[in-house]
């Protein structure tokens, strides 16, 4: 039934019947790492604690208000950060695209720190509580993709390579502020900037991640009926748009969706490694390179490996946490280069 | 049924790279523009594709102006085949054709859509290659394979009455002798199918042998136009190559020094 459903999806008509078989084990997985998840942890439940719903007070306070919601937040992170990679290679016709390239990322984080070291003048209070660091981040994704957007004349002026140009100069810039609230700082301010830029679930509760998950996911289901055009984009810019591609309107999407998805991401867990740029080669690796298995797929595992790394930051040295974008890294990095090495052979 | 090109003119940084150029392109006519590097061939193809917009004159697909007709609608009319980019990732070469259709759904020919495939991989002779990866095809069998995919994109049932038009630029570059002859009969049976196509193309004799009609161009003029044996003389050819040549006439062939 599953089958029949996936098949039926407009944008699915062109994966073939293996790649349908892998995103139905993609979904299996999802749903068997978020269980494991949830259960696990140093405040552990056995899945039959779980289906009757934690019956101890306290049992039920870490499950239904600290780790579901942690839970959850990985998974979309995951899933944001697995299909705007995803895309982005696709757009940009690079294997290597990332979506930290556009400068969204980078935005962010500018936001975030000027709040880690600035916060406590600027706004004495702490006006908005936990939620204003979000939403700085937020702020500062926002103004890269407007300087982009300005830059680009609506993300049509020239090719793709001008936009990547203007993503280095933007993340550069970004740099240079991040570089002087580094300066400035003093050294507890330090410490958060530091593991903030390591990323982490922590923290997480709905008031913070029900906005971002409603946003995130209606960023993904615009952008995912996409995919057949990203297919012919393949064939470079003039010949997409002789087959009946509006080029500009597809970079627009991309880009929007993108960085709406990573800007929240990133302001909600910080940054997170590699995820991006390895998974939707993970998924290529398995089953091929069309889009419209390609992004869907990049999205399931992205959100199913998003967990198992929050698991492993949670188990490995508990009570204490690790960051999870260290994980990512540890095992992000050299699975890239063996890809680097697998390319080169080929 | 035709493609009709008025007065069209196109600068850059106030350089004129065409000028005041007019052509029309009818159903049922291989049209081949000819002439030296520079002479803006391929901007003028850009042009009447969409790719480009001209500074003036008025470019018309069946009276129809072509800024009035959508993405979407001209790539129902026109397909275009020019000097192709790198596919960076490893698509096969029967995804590439397929490629041709943006959206099987959206066409009233959907369920047509195996059977195009396969009669088009039989006339391109690109059919034992279809299972392949793209990129490790040769140079040749990368431009058949595209080629292919600009006739997908075109395809109809037979006894179809649609207008519609190629546009290409050198298509038989890179193709050996054989695939070479192969590939112009094709683009003649798709004229006889009535289609209007334009070609682009350096070889002199090749053009004489398989155009209806010839297009001269020489610095972003159309210097002159009409049949292939009344065009390409030694007087006009000398002059827009500016290389000694001579024409045979029977049979008809040139030679240049």
């Amino acid at each position: 039934m599953l089958r029949s459903l996936l098949k039926g999806s407009a944008f699915l008509q062109y994966a073939n019947p293996l790649q349908i078989s892998i995103l139905i084990v993609f979904i299996f997985s999802l749903i068997l790492i978020f269980f494991s998840s949830i259960s696990l942890g140093s405040f552990s439940f056995t899945f039959q604690e779980l289906f009757n719903g934690g019956s101890e007070s306290l049992d039920s306070i870490v499950l239904f208000e600290i780790r579901i919601p942690r839970v959850l937040l990985a998974a979309f992170v995951g899933a944001s950060l697995g299909l705007s990679g995803a895309s982005l290679q696709g757009l940009f016709r690079n294997p290597l695209a990332d979506p930290g390239l556009i400068g969204v990322s980078a935005g962010a984080a500018l936001g975030a720190s000027l709040i880690i070291v600035l916060g406590s003048d600027l706004i004495p209070d702490f006006i908005f509580g936990t939620l204003v660091l979000p939403l700085s981040a937020i702020l500062g994704a926002s103004l890269v993709i407007s300087l982009l957007y300005i830059f680009t004349q609506g993300f049509g002026y020239q090719g793709i390579t001008y936009m990547l140009l203007v993503g280095i100069a933007v993340n550069a810039f970004a740099s240079v502020g991040i570089g002087i609230l580094t300066y400035i700082s003093t050294d507890s301010e330090l410490r958060g900037l530091t593991f903030w830029t390591m990323g982490s679930f922590g923290g997480s509760s709905w008031q913070l991640i029900i906005p971002a998950l409603i946003i995130i996911s209606l960023a993904m289901f615009w952008m995912i009926p996409s995919a057949r055009k990203l297919d012919l984009l393949q064939l470079g810019e003039p010949e997409a748009y002789r087959l009946g591609v509006d080029v500009k309107k597809l970079k627009f999407k991309v880009i929007i969706s993108s960085a709406v998805t990573v800007g929240i991401s990133v302001s909600l867990s910080g940054m997170i490694g590699f995820v991006g740029l390895v998974v939707p080669h993970l998924v290529r690796l398995l089953g091929g390179v069309n889009h419209s298995y390609l992004l869907p797929g990049s999205a399931l595992l992205g959100a199913s490996l998003m967990m198992a790394a929050d698991l492993l930051s949670r188990i490995l040295i508990q009570p204490a946490e690790l960051p999870v974008g260290l994980i990512t890294s540890a095992i992000g990095a050299p699975f890239f280069l063996w890809l680097i090495f697998r390319i080169r052979k080929a | 049924m035709s493609v009709d090109i008025k007065n069209v003119s196109w600068e850059v940084n106030s350089k004129k790279i065409l000028d005041d150029i007019s052509l029309s392109i009818s159903s049922g006519e291989i049209i081949t523009i000819l002439g030296p590097n520079g002479a803006g061939k391929s901007s003028f193809l850009k042009i009447i594709s969409g790719d480009l917009k001209c500074t003036e004159g008025q470019i018309y697909f069946d009276q129809s102006n072509l800024d009035d007709i959508s993405i979407q609608d001209r790539s129902f009319i026109r397909s275009v085949m020019s000097q192709s980019q790198d596919v960076v990732y490893d698509f096969s070469a029967r995804e590439i054709i397929e490629m041709g259709w943006l959206d099987r759904g959206i066409s009233s020919y959907s369920e047509n859509f195996t059977e195009a495939i396969d009669q088009i991989s039989e006339e391109c002779s690109v059919r034992n290659l279809l299972e392949q990866s793209f990129n490790t095809l040769s140079g040749g069998e990368k431009r058949r394979v595209h080629f292919a995919r600009t006739l997908v994109q075109l395809w109809r049932p037979s006894g179809s009455d649609d207008p519609r038009y190629m546009f290409l630029d050198e298509p038989t570059a890179n193709l050996d002798i054989l695939h070479e002859q192969k590939m112009m009969k094709l683009i003649q049976k798709k004229r006889d199918e009535g289609l209007g196509i334009l070609l682009i193309l350096h070889d002199l004799n090749l053009a004489a042998k398989y155009s209806d009609q010839i297009a001269l161009f020489n610095d972003g003029k159309l210097v002159d136009k009409g049949f292939p044996k009344t065009i390409l003389t030694e007087d006009t050819l000398s002059t827009v190559y500016g290389l000694k040549m001579k024409v045979e006439k029977n049979p008809f062939r040139i030679d240049y020094y």
